[in-house]
């Protein structure tokens, strides 16, 4: 119900209630006024009668023609009175008396007129006695009456109030809450929404005003929840995407910088190499001499060192060199089991299982094959080094939607710590030591897919494995 | 048989020097020059069966050296040396005829494979 039609209502009960009660008040009113004129009228009996009474005595007395006079005029005006109220007399006394007191009113009367004749003034007396007594208990009894109608109204009249005070702060009090409970919800639910709990939601109670803004505020709070949600959800995918940006433009330095450094050495060092060349040269031309064959040692160290120098360097500038991407049609199954030819005898010699998930049906993508298959022969040679004898290495691919191929190379070795995941790509980052690994070929890997317009995703759990996902877009364009 | 005719031009004199003492004392006719212009001059007296020439070089790059030369000894045989792989995109739109290119620092056995390739291929040319 509305809060108007409640209101509406509550008011219109009180007005009933109201005319109600004014109405059995008028009535009461009016029975009293009744009353009140019988009891006058009754009293007007008593006293005519006391003066009819007052006139025979004293015609006792002086036996006078005026007197007698006075008597049959008070007697006439007693009469008229007793028939004014002729009806509630009989109401009140019952019709026998009725008769009884009219038979004897008719006989004094009659006796009035014959007051001389022997006797008469007795019988007039008694009857006068019957009479009096008659008026007496009438006017009591009409006393009576009104005194008990009037308690009769001081009780209804409480009563009444009861009522009314009762049934008024029941319904007063109804109202107030029905009213005023859904506002104190709505005010605390606020109060939690200021404070930032969106959770909280209004019980719709009945269908007034209130229910209505009650729907219309969970409502508001279920949009307000899922915005919030997508909001964060949005910013969250920002934060990552941001991460993922700042973690390119690092490495894209890295790149620049090591470049950088690379150029600036491989000058000093094509010196170098010429140098010991030269000398190596002329030494082997020369005859034997003394400490000949511990030089030719001593240059093939420097050429050793130069030639593993040239190969960071070489790397290095792989990183940052421009577009020279050679497009062409490829099958990636056929590529990843070409690099996995080249690798077999690792497999063998380590004994490591492998396993190939190829998709049939993959799509045949356009893409730079030598260095995809440079891209997949660093992770799988990173991947066998990280298990050891008896690992698997399970290689997949897959297309990931209608522009993207995935190959994935998951490895059951130990897994790259948290902290480690994120530098994987950077250069010279290495597990493997010195010997083994220059750190350069997940760096170079990275470098080869951003320029294919793809991208590596690591993935790895320690003491489970490591996942390398290769995402290569089916169609490259420049 | 005669002596392959090698011009080494880079500006860096230790390493050009050097290069080509290395390749004289394999047998080969190989000089050094350090700058474009004493390498137009050392084409146009001497032509030689193959020029080493380093990508970059200050004023004229190795490109823009290529280019002239080819325009008054259009079947010298170029090998580039360069410090970095990005040399299909430096030679784009550049005839590929009579061309090849080595990484620095230079393995020289693979040097020697080149300089016999293009001597044997110009030697062809002529006949």
């Amino acid at each position: 119900m509305k809060i108007r039609d409640k209101l509406l209502l509550a008011f219109g009960f009180y007005i009933f209630l109201a005319v109600v009660l004014s109405f059995f008040a008028y009535k009461e009113m009016q029975a009293i006024t009744t009353r009140i004129t019988i009891v006058e009228a009754a009293n007007d009996i008593n006293n005519k009668f006391l003066d009819v009474r007052r006139y025979e005595k004293n015609f006792l007395l002086f036996r006078d023609k005026d007197s007698l006079q006075e008597l049959k005029k008070n007697l006439e005006a007693f009469k008229e009175n007793f028939d004014e109220i002729g009806a509630e007399i009989v109401r009140e006394m019952g019709f026998d008396n009725y008769r009884m007191i009219k038979g004897a009113i008719d006989e004094y009367e009659y006796l009035a007129d014959r007051i001389n004749e022997r006797g008469s003034i007795d019988k007039m007396r008694s009857r006068a006695r019957d009479i009096q007594l008659f008026a007496e208990n009438l006017s009591k009894k009409e006393r009576e009456n009104i005194n008990a109608l009037l308690v009769r109204s001081k009780v209804l009249l409480l009563f009444a109030m009861f009522i009314i005070l009762t049934a008024g702060g029941v319904i007063n009090m109804k109202l107030a809450v029905s009213i005023a409970r859904p506002i104190r919800d709505l005010e605390e639910i606020t109060k939690r929404v200021a404070g930032g709990d969106l959770s909280g939601r209004i019980e719709v109670r009945g269908r007034d005003e209130l229910s209505s803004l009650g729907v219309s505020f969970n409502q508001m709070q279920d949009r307000l929840q899922d915005t919030m949600k997508s909001l964060e959800l949005a910013i969250k995918r920002l934060h990552e995407k941001q991460e993922q940006l700042v973690e390119a433009e690092k490495l894209a330095s890295l790149g620049r910088i090591a470049a950088g450094v690379a150029h600036e050495i491989n000058n000093p060092l094509a010196i170098v190499n010429e140098k010991a060349g030269l000398m190596q040269d002329i030494i082997e031309m020369s005859g034997d001499f003394q400490n000949k064959e511990r030089f030719l040692s001593l240059i093939h160290g420097i050429a050793g060192s130069v030639n593993r120098c040239r190969v960071i360097t070489h790397r290095l500038l792989g990183f940052a060199r421009k577009m020279d991407i050679t497009v062409e049609t490829m099958d990636l199954n056929e590529s990843i089991k070409e690099v996995k030819g080249f690798l077999e005898k690792e497999f063998l010699l380590k004994s490591i299982r492998l396993e190939l998930n190829l998709m049939d049906g993959l799509p045949k993508i356009n893409s730079d094959k030598g260095q995809l298959e440079q891209v997949f022969l660093n992770i799988m040679k990173n991947a066998i080094d990280a298990v050891e004898g008896g690992g698997l290495i399970v290689i997949s691919t897959a297309a990931k939607d209608e522009n993207t191929v995935q190959v994935s190379i998951r490895d059951s070795g130990p897994g790259i710590p948290k902290d480690k995941l994120k530098q994987i790509f950077e250069p010279f980052f290495t597990t493997k030591g010195r010997e083994k690994g220059t750190g350069l070929g997940l760096f170079v890997s990275y470098g080869i897919m951003k320029k294919l317009d793809g991208g590596i995703i690591v993935e790895s759990e320690v003491n489970k494995g490591t996942t390398f996902i290769v995402e290569i877009p089916v169609r490259f364009r420049v | 048989m005669n002596k392959t005719k090698v011009l080494v031009v880079d500006d860096g004199v230790e390493f050009a020097s050097t290069l080509a003492e290395r390749l004289q004392l394999r047998g080969y006719d190989a000089t050094a020059v350090y700058c474009a212009e004493d390498t137009f001059a050392a084409v146009k007296s001497e032509p030689p069966d193959v020029i080493l020439l380093d990508l970059k070089m200050p004023g004229m790059s190795g490109i823009e050296i290529l280019m002239t030369v080819r325009t008054f000894a259009p079947d010298i045989y170029v090998i580039l040396l360069t410090g970095h792989m990005d040399i299909e995109k430096e030679i784009e739109g550049i005839r590929l005829d009579n061309f090849d290119y080595i990484m620095k620092p230079v393995d020289i056995k693979e040097l020697t494979v080149k300089i016999d390739k293009a001597a044997e291929k110009r030697k062809l040319g002529r006949e």
